[in-house]
């Protein structure tokens, strides 16, 4: 096996012991030593992606083996990291009791130096292999969840976009739809919604109104009242969009389709049975079409329409209500009352890659965490929880900070330095153009945006240090000095080493 | 005295040990590692104290480290105090046991310093 050493961790408070076993191994391995078995955990906890294998000595003071091997299993460290425990004990409870907590192979003392050295060889070669197959899983679902997610909001968009309004709607239609679901889980159980349901009903809630595309241009953006012949023609759009998934020729078993279907047919549907197209009454109404039907008519009525100006998050609450724009499931509005304030933030700060990063949460959280095929994957789960960690302080610092990859071209600003530089919070660049594809009108927010890529074409010494940069931006109207600091992340590829991505801070000196 | 006549004068196998840790050397230096090992003294200490669990330990460790270079008396004298002590207390048979440990742990010892001259 070509590459990196493996790392093997030896767990013995005998040194002679530590010593024996790292002369052995040493040739092929690199090793770090714990005496005992608090020092042992420590060392998993910072270096969980790194062991290969664990070598682990029964009888210790502080923690025993059988302690660590507990611990191990708590945090689901033995699912990833192989355990080999090597002790002189002979009791058969004791052993058993190890493999019982997960340990690959029980060597007794005296050992033979020819058995250790395979038993660990194989060992790592086996778990090595797991890893890189489920790796290789993991990495193929995330593209594929972006992709998806990707495309399931273009193709929404693009219905959005005939209809005159803005690609906001399903954005929106979605955080409200999740916000709405987990208050629901969280207060009651009447509907037996799945926790892994959450992430397909939000998707399937961007398709609420793909019917709209059966329905003609003059009607559908008709400036005034329509007539009621074009009233029943509009009405035929929730209809339609459930035929059109009928007809899909794959899927039909699929939890995403099962709730489109339901999303687009009954989604203006009335708790009181005054809906359309089937006039449903309460609970015949199934549960995601009447969340998205509550969301839709929260997000048409705070947003600006042709025939109407926003109303403000409170007149909405309020209509919705007094039943001015249908009738609800008053469990729904209790729910929509407890979100509100936490509503009003969350759509005003929305951010898509936030969104396709979630989408993957829930599917490797499904995924990590399903009884019959677990995948197990420390430093997947360390990236996950990287993420989640990231996106936290970034919304606490409120400081002016982007980031940007090399390969796809993407830049992404913090809200506040969005707000302060005048630019997009995600700029993509398309393949094969030089130039970072964006909508800005502003000349002073092209100038900051061809300083920062300045930057970030610079060739920083490849030491993993943040460099200090003096540069002037464009706020409030004028040019104000700034200092730039930026950390550039490199891999190695063929032995040359290649930019993948950059971190900046950006300062405003007084 | 030669390596061989080290396992030999305790009674021992210098081919069972060659075959498990392939070295000469190597069980030289682990040979002389074992004189400064504290276990042998960790136990005396656990019985003058009266800790019977960390008298298990150290007779338990013993049992290994002696195992494994192939000083299987002291291996096996270790082994039935560990059996003894395992219950958490120690019993009538502990102080016997023990001195058993001690006059193959001296052995042992004696025979190690020998070989190192």
């Amino acid at each position: 096996m070509e590459g990196k050493r493996p790392l093997i961790l030896i767990v013995d408070d005998v040194a002679i012991n530590r010593t024996l076993l790292s002369d052995i191994l040493i040739d092929k391995y690199d090793i770090i030593e714990a005496a005992n078995g608090n020092e042992a955990l420590l060392t998993l906890k910072e270096k969980t992606s790194e062991i290969s294998l664990v070598l682990l000595d029964m009888v210790m003071p502080e923690k025993d083996g059988m302690e660590v091997l507990a611990i191990m299993n708590k945090n689901g460290w033995i699912n990833e990291i192989p355990v080999i425990m090597i002790s002189a004990e002979t009791a058969h409870s004791l052993i058993e009791g190890a493999y019982f907590l997960g340990v690959t192979d029980f060597i007794g003392r005296p050992f033979d130096e020819m058995v250790l050295k395979n038993r660990v060889n194989n060992t790592i070669r086996l778990y090595q292999k797991q890893k890189n197959l489920s790796d290789l899983v993991l990495n193929q679902i995330y593209e594929k969840t972006r992709n998806n997610s990707m495309m399931v909001t273009m193709l929404s968009h693009i219905v959005e976009f005939r209809n005159g309004e803005s690609g906001m709607h399903v954005l929106h239609i979605n955080t409200i739809t999740e916000m709405l679901l987990r208050e629901l889980m969280h207060r009651s159980n009447k509907y037996k919604i799945n926790k892994n349901d959450i992430g397909v009903i939000c998707t399937a809630s961007s398709m609420h109104d793909i019917g709209k595309i059966t329905i003609p241009d003059e009607i559908l953006n008709k400036p005034g009242k329509l007539t009621p012949e074009e009233f029943e023609i509009m009405k035929s759009h929730s209809i339609n969009g459930a035929q059109m998934l009928n007809v899909v020729p794959v899927g039909s078993d699929e939890p995403l389709v099962k709730y489109a279907y339901e999303i687009c047919r009954w989604h203006h549907e009335r708790f009181d049975g005054k809906g359309y197209p089937d006039g449903l009454k309460g609970d015949e109404i199934p549960i995601s079409a009447q969340i998205v039907s509550i969301a839709d008519v929260y997000d048409a009525l705070t947003s600006e329409r042709c025939y109407k100006p926003p109303f403000s998050h409170e007149k909405a609450i309020e209509m919705i209500h007094n039943n001015e724009c249908g009738v609800f499931n008053p469990l729904l509005i209790e729910c929509l009352d407890a979100i509100a304030d936490k509503l009003v933030i969350s759509l005003r700060t929305f951010d898509w890659s936030r969104q396709a990063d979630k989408d993957f949460f829930y599917i490797a959280d499904a995924m990590m965490n399903d009884h019959k095929h677990p995948i197990y994957n420390q430093a997947f789960r360390q990236f996950i929880d990287e993420r989640k960690k990231c996106h936290f302080f970034e919304s606490m610092l409120d400081s002016i900070l982007f980031e940007y990859s090399y390969t796809p071209r993407v830049m992404k600003f913090s809200s506040k330095a969005s707000k302060v530089l005048g630019l997009p919070r995600t700029i993509i660049e398309e393949e094969g153009t030089q130039d970072l594809k964006y909508k800005v009108t502003n000349e002073t927010s092209i100038e900051n945006l061809e300083k920062i890529k300045t930057i970030l074409r610079k060739h920083t010494v490849p030491k993993d240090k943040p460099i200090l940069i003096k540069q002037a931006f464009f706020i409030g109207g004028k040019s104000t000095p700034c200092s730039v600091k930026m950390l550039q992340i490199r891999a190695n590829q063929n032995e040359t080493s290649v930019l993948v991505s950059a971190y900046g801070h950006i300062d405003v000196l007084q | 005295m030669t390596l061989s006549e080290f396992y030999s004068f305790l009674g021992e196998s210098l081919d069972e040990v060659l075959e498990r840790l392939r070295m000469e050397e190597r069980v030289v230096k682990y040979l002389g590692l074992f004189l400064s090992d504290p276990s042998f003294n960790e136990l005396k200490e656990a019985f003058a104290s009266k800790d019977a669990k960390a008298a298990f330990r150290a007779a338990h460790t013993l049992k290994g480290v002696a195992a494994n270079l192939g000083l299987n008396t002291l291996s096996s004298s270790s082994s039935a105090l560990t059996e003894d002590l395992r219950p958490g207390d120690f019993t009538a048979n502990s102080q016997t046991l023990l001195e058993k440990v001690e006059s193959d742990y001296v052995n042992a010892v004696g025979g190690i310093k020998q070989l190192e001259q």
